[in-house]
């Protein structure tokens, strides 16, 4: 039964493609929410998802499909650059900078969109993506950018925890913060390109969060927190793709299978939180001298 | 502006007058409270209320404000948790909340056109009904805003001083959170989930660059609101993009030129004012 469930559907040469994918992002993702977690920079990534649309769209216009990555990765950059420059008025909180540049981005986005004719159905591509048709060089980019993403992270971690955690003493000790910071939105940023042509902006986003997330909910530890996580972002997409198979050969009901994927994610949230809730409360009955 | 002669732009103008006017007044609690993500996880959350609501023929608002309440307390409690992070939680929440209406709606067929008018709304087919909903959900929470105001600003600005007074607090924070929740439900349907974020935020953000004073702030906030949606609505009628994405852009552009200009907390002033403090 559980094989029938986790191993026979990715017979197909689709679903194998759809699989790997999933699973690299779930490497990626679960590497990165790490840093996006401790960092409470959860709004950032939704922000990011949001601005890179118009790149999208232009790069579509101007070179076609092969032009969709290049002008995602220009609109991400320059918004992250844009993200830092702004967060400098401390006027206006970091939150409501981001919630007015990713409306504005996305709106420049909708107006380019409104005036072709396929508008619609443009817009749901990018907001769902189609893991089931990813190819073999999509693949291949998700996983040049992982590899690229995991090279800088193992540069910079240290760096980048010490910010998270302090960063009065992260500049006193002559770290540039800002360009710390500016690191971090790009990756954030490469993952998103990397991963909304495939998936879409609404499982870049639960990649990016919620694997962490839960990791956290259960340790507090660096190394088991990175080891956790990568494996709620695997497990998940794994899950998702073999649970949407199924309903939809067997019990006739079509599930979108990027949205079953952040809803099996979810599921791993969950249950994460029951355990440590459990976890907790054992540990709040015990005698004080074992606690300590 | 002849325009704006016909009935269903006359109705338009009066539905971005009101929402515009109502996102201003719960904006300026929304940047204060730092909100701001929490209301985009709102408008995307609410999403599986909307399809359910259309499943069972019952009325969207319904359906939305209904959810919204669920996940409003979902929030709220697991943000009293121990050891909670705020902004993780309203992740997991928002992704949670947005796959589940999309998975809800792709069981079904015709998929794509829904969710579009969802997103960006459409302002020119709004209906004399979202127009009394829209009004009647503005007056309670202006209502509301208004006999809870003292409470809610201390509330934003001195949390411990708010409970050592013997506030409810976590009951003020709940209460503001629906008010919240409420004013994006009544605006989803009409002008879409961004064009609702960036009415509750850029207007209140735009006013915080000009006035210390919070009574200036509302009253900026709900003008910037106001006559961003009808500038918004007439570029889009003679341009002819969408009016959600037109509207927004004014807002947005409102923001951009008071966080370079404004006269004291401007980028610009800022600047110069860095530069006489070298040569003095």
């Amino acid at each position: 039964m559980l094989y029938r469930l986790l191993v026979e559907p990715f017979g197909f040469p689709f679903m194998a493609r759809a699989l790997t994918e999933a699973m690299l992002l779930g490497v990626l993702g679960g590497v990165v929410s790490v840093a996006v977690v401790l960092r409470r920079f959860a709004f950032v990534s939704d922000a990011l998802t949001h601005t890179v649309f118009p790149g999208v769209v232009i790069g579509f216009m101007v070179a076609g499909a092969g032009g969709i990555v290049w002008g995602a990765l220009v609109f991400a950059v320059f918004s992250a650059v844009l993200l830092t420059v702004l967060s400098s008025n401390r006027r206006v909180t970091e939150d409501a900078t981001l919630a007015i540049l990713l409306t504005g981005f996305f709106s420049v986005g909708v107006v380019l969109v409104s005036r072709r004719s396929s508008y619609t159905a443009d817009l749901t591509a990018f907001l769902f993506g189609r893991i089931l048709t990813v190819d073999r060089r999509e693949i291949l980019e998700t996983a040049v950018v992982t590899v690229l993403v995991l090279a800088v992270l193992a540069v910079l971690g240290k760096e980048l925890l010490l910010r998270a955690f302090d960063p009065d003493g992260s500049a006193a000790l002559g770290y540039r913060v800002g360009l710390l910071d500016l690191a971090l939105n790009v990756m954030v940023a490469l993952v998103v390109v990397a991963a909304v042509k495939a998936v879409g902006t609404l499982l870049v986003i639960a990649l990016l969060v919620v694997p962490a997330a839960a990791a956290r909910l259960l340790t507090d530890r660096l190394a088991l927190l990175v080891g956790a996580s990568v494996l709620v972002g695997v497990l998940g997409g794994w899950l998702g793709l073999a649970v949407s198979y199924h309903a939809s050969v067997y019990y006739g009901l079509r599930l979108a299978s990027g949205a079953t994927v952040v809803l099996a994610l979810v599921a791993l949230y969950a249950v994460a939180f029951a355990v440590g809730s459990a976890r907790r409360m054992v540990s709040h009955h015990a005698p004080a001298a074992e606690r300590a | 502006m002849n325009v704006l002669a016909e009935g269903y732009a006359r109705r338009a103008l009066v539905e971005v007058l009101l929402v515009g006017g109502l996102c201003g007044v719960v904006g300026v609690h929304v940047v204060l409270r730092r909100l701001s993500f929490f209301t985009m996880s709102m408008t995307h959350a609410t999403f599986p209320g909307i399809v359910l609501a259309a499943l069972l023929g019952l009325n969207l608002y319904l359906g939305a404000g209904l959810f919204g309440v669920l996940l409003v307390l979902a929030v709220a409690w697991l943000w009293s948790r121990p050891g909670a992070n705020e902004s993780s939680v309203v992740g997991v929440v928002l992704s949670a909340g947005f796959a589940l209406g999309v998975l809800l709606l792709s069981a079904q067929s015709g998929f794509t056109k829904d969710l579009s008018a969802y997103l960006v709304g459409s302002v020119l087919t709004v209906q004399p009904a979202d127009l009394v909903v829209t009004a009647g959900v503005g007056a309670a929470v202006l209502l509301l805003l208004a006999t809870l105001r003292k409470e809610l600003v201390l509330g934003a600005f001195d949390r411990g001083g708010l409970r050592a007074l013997g506030y409810p607090a976590a009951l003020l924070d709940i209460v503001l959170l629906l008010a919240i929740e409420a004013t994006v439900v009544s605006a989803v349907p009409a002008v879409g989930v961004i064009l609702s974020v960036a009415l509750i935020v850029a207007p209140a953000a735009t006013a915080r660059l000009w006035t210390d004073r919070l009574a200036t702030m509302t009253v900026v906030a709900v003008g910037v609101g106001a006559v961003s949606g009808v500038v918004g609505l007439v570029i889009s009628q003679q341009a002819r993009v969408s009016a959600g994405a037109a509207i927004v852009l004014v807002a947005c552009g409102c923001f951009a030129l008071s966080w370079l200009g404004a006269p004291r907390y401007g980028m610009v002033h800022r600047l110069l004012l860095r530069r006489r403090m070298v040569f003095a």
